[in-house]
């Protein structure tokens, strides 16, 4: 199996649901479809050049853009939280998401909704090679395996426990 | 206040935990549960050995350097902004704590899940300080809720039924009472979010510290341990000296491994690497940075060749899960922060084997725990050795020291083992009742007191056994 299906694979496994689109622009089609479904008024979005155009789509659909240097409380009005993912991790199914002005942690910790942009070729197939790869650090890297859970209570899984309930990567063709 | 009134009472304590019967069931289910998903996530890795060895052998080189990689880790910390402080003991930590919270006029504190804190007993200085403190992943909630102790490393509320937790929150927060798990979580979910936005300060354990980039790597699931770090304006990280890393490179195998041992997931939802403080046009993050390195006993421990191997442990909770002990007897039953079999190892290490002389002796010594140990621990020979020290000090129980004498005295020579057994078929004339014991006299009689004895076979084995007849090969 090759590393992009190895991915989608077990990010399937632990609840994440990828849409791989051939382009930018499908991306966000797809991006505004699903604002649409959830019938999303407010949105958390990254501050990054390839989210340029999800932002405009978004807009033009009359959904409101929390600006992404606003305040936690702000950003914890947003029903979606919409960013980049630097890379992704085919072994376990993670998204890797670095922090960084205009790119706030809370964007994908408080929403309900984390979709997150992931170009196919930065998929690496292990966490080896990716902390070889990741470079200078930056303040916060998170990984990030399906959505927000726990079995605290009665060892029945809750997904939702403090971060998002369900998690989107859209795959983008490298 | 003195962090070890009296001396642990595990019998006392496993016997109430023996007639409860909720905390049975609840055990029943949860350790099975946990043993296949660590079994399933381990085969699923034909390199799963190689990873432990990896692990193991990382830990020690790091044990074998640690003021080093401690002094490399302070000071990249401090290049980038963060402050370290060193704590000798439990009392240094929380004095160092509180009095970060109260120079800069903290009131509201929220924590996520860190056994270092229980181990120090943060909570409660934190709170004669003026602070109030909110644990703030879900079962370490419910176990302050409750005014409790978590019972196991990974799991802190495994020991509570679900219905328990329905009340409580109705008692603790006024809300209706709902049964289902997914509806208690949402419950604290809110709770916990207005206290996340209300905090000043954030306090964290440490699972892994990277001394060549000054990382502090934070583990979990929920989602709680990124809020805490995320948004309070101050971050305290506490940590065991034990937790330092030479380098990033080193994160993987560890980072594989503790997942899969401790929940049998393939990583845990959040891994969070944390360099520094909050940077320069950065929204989230924290403005001040404190790290927290803790002692506590274990430069102590590392100092004793037979139990120093014990500063490998990740904290994955494998070895509770599969020690029939810990199963029935439950976490609190130790008496201490650390359960299982590695409680039994570090409480009589930290605290001192006589407040904790019955731990050691709290196992079968089936090695399930050491086959199960992603670092290789060997549990069962650090409990061999503790045993032999409580013996040679004088702390094992006199009906111990009288058995093991007895035992030595029949065994010396073949005509005392036949002596042995010539007692005890007189013996058994006297004590036996529809051919089984009842009641054995002291210093026997905990055999007795949930089960009854065997007899002696009247014709001894010896006696019956013809050797085989010698011949050409
Ligand atoms: S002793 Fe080993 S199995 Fe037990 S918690 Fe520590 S690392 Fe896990």
């Amino acid at each position: 199996m090759n590393r992009e299906a190895l991915f989608i694979e077990r990010a399937g496994q632990v609840g994440v649901t990828v849409i791989a689109v051939g382009t930018l622009d499908e991306a966000v089609e797809r991006a505004v479809e699903l604002c649409r479904e959830r019938r999303v008024q407010r949105a958390a979005l990254w501050d990054a050049p390839e989210m340029a155009p999800i932002r405009a789509g978004l807009r033009a659909e009359g959904v409101e853009i929390l600006d992404p240097r606003g305040s936690f409380e702000t950003l914890a009005h947003a029903e979606i939280g919409i960013t980049g993912a630097d890379w992704g991790v085919a072994e376990t199914g993670t998204i890797v998401l670095a922090s960084g002005p205009g790119q706030p942690q809370a964007a994908s910790l408080l929403p309900p909704l984390h979709l997150a942009v992931l170009r196919a070729d930065r998929i690496v197939p292990d966490l080896a090679t990716l902390l070889e790869l990741c470079g200078p650090l930056p303040s916060a890297l998170v990984f990030i395996t399906g959505p927000s859970r726990s079995a605290d209570i009665g060892l029945v899984p809750v997904l939702g426990a403090h971060g998002p309930t369900a998690v989107t990567v859209l795959l983008v063709a490298g | 206040m003195p962090d070890r009134p009296t001396r642990i009472d595990l019998i006392r304590n496993i016997e109430r935990a023996l007639r409860d019967e909720s905390l049975q069931r609840q055990m029943g289910k949860a350790m099975p549960a946990s043993r296949k998903a660590r079994a399933d996530a381990a085969a699923e890795l034909p390199e799963w050995e190689s990873l432990r060895s990896a692990a193991a052998e990382i830990k020690d080189h790091v044990l074998a350097n640690l003021e080093s990689y401690l002094g490399q880790l302070e000071s990249q910390v401090r290049a980038l902004g963060g402050v370290v402080h060193w704590a000798s003991d439990a009392a240094e930590a929380r004095v160092i704590i509180t009095d970060l919270a109260r120079s800069r006029g903290v009131r509201r504190i929220v924590k996520s899940k860190s056994m270092t804190t229980e181990e120090i007993f943060l909570n409660p200085a934190l709170e004669s300080a003026g602070a109030s403190v909110v644990e703030t992943d879900l079962g370490e909630y419910v176990v302050q809720l409750a005014g409790e102790r978590p019972s196991h490393l990974i799991a802190p509320v495994v020991h509570k039924p679900t219905g328990e937790i329905s009340d409580l929150f109705v008692k603790k927060l006024g809300v209706p009472r709902y049964e289902r798990p997914e509806d208690l979580a949402r419950v604290a979910r809110e709770v916990l979010r207005a206290e996340f936005l209300a905090a000043e300060m954030g306090i964290t354990g440490v699972n892994f510290a990277i001394a060549e980039t000054g990382t502090l790597v934070i583990v979990e699931n929920e989602g709680n341990a990124r809020l805490t770090t995320a948004r309070p304006r101050i971050h305290v990280a506490v940590m065991g000296i034990e937790k330092v890393l030479p380098r990033l490179a080193d994160l993987s195998v560890f980072l594989r491994i503790l997942a899969r041992s401790g929940t049998g997931q393939r990583s845990s939802v959040y891994v969070s690497l944390l360099t520094g403080r909050r940077r320069v046009g950065e929204t989230d993050g924290p403005e001040e940075l404190h790290l927290v390195i803790l002692d506590n006993g274990r430069r102590r421990l590392l100092a004793d060749p037979d139990l120093r191997g014990a500063l490998r442990c990740i904290r994955c909770g494998a070895c509770q899960n599969e020690c029939p002990v810990y199963q029935h007897a439950g976490g609190h039953a130790y008496g201490s922060v650390y359960a299982g079999p590695i409680g039994a190892v570090l409480t009589p290490a930290y605290e001192g084997l006589e407040q904790a002389r019955d731990l050691p002796f709290a196992s079968t010594l089936c090695r399930a725990c050491a086959d199960v140990c992603p670092v290789k621990i060997d549990l069962p020979g650090m409990l061999v050795e503790l045993r032999a020290r409580a013996v040679r000090t004088g702390l094992a129980p006199r009906r111990d020291r009288m058995l093991v004498g007895a035992w030595t005295f029949f065994t010396r020579s073949p005509a005392r083992f036949v002596l042995a057994g010539s007692l005890g078929r007189l013996a058994q004339r006297l004590l036996a009742r529809g051919g089984k014991i009842e009641r054995l006299p002291y210093p026997l009689s905990g055999w007795t007191a949930h089960r009854t004895a065997p007899l002696l076979a009247s014709r001894p084995f010896r006696k019956r056994w013809k050797p085989p007849q010698e011949g050409p090969q």
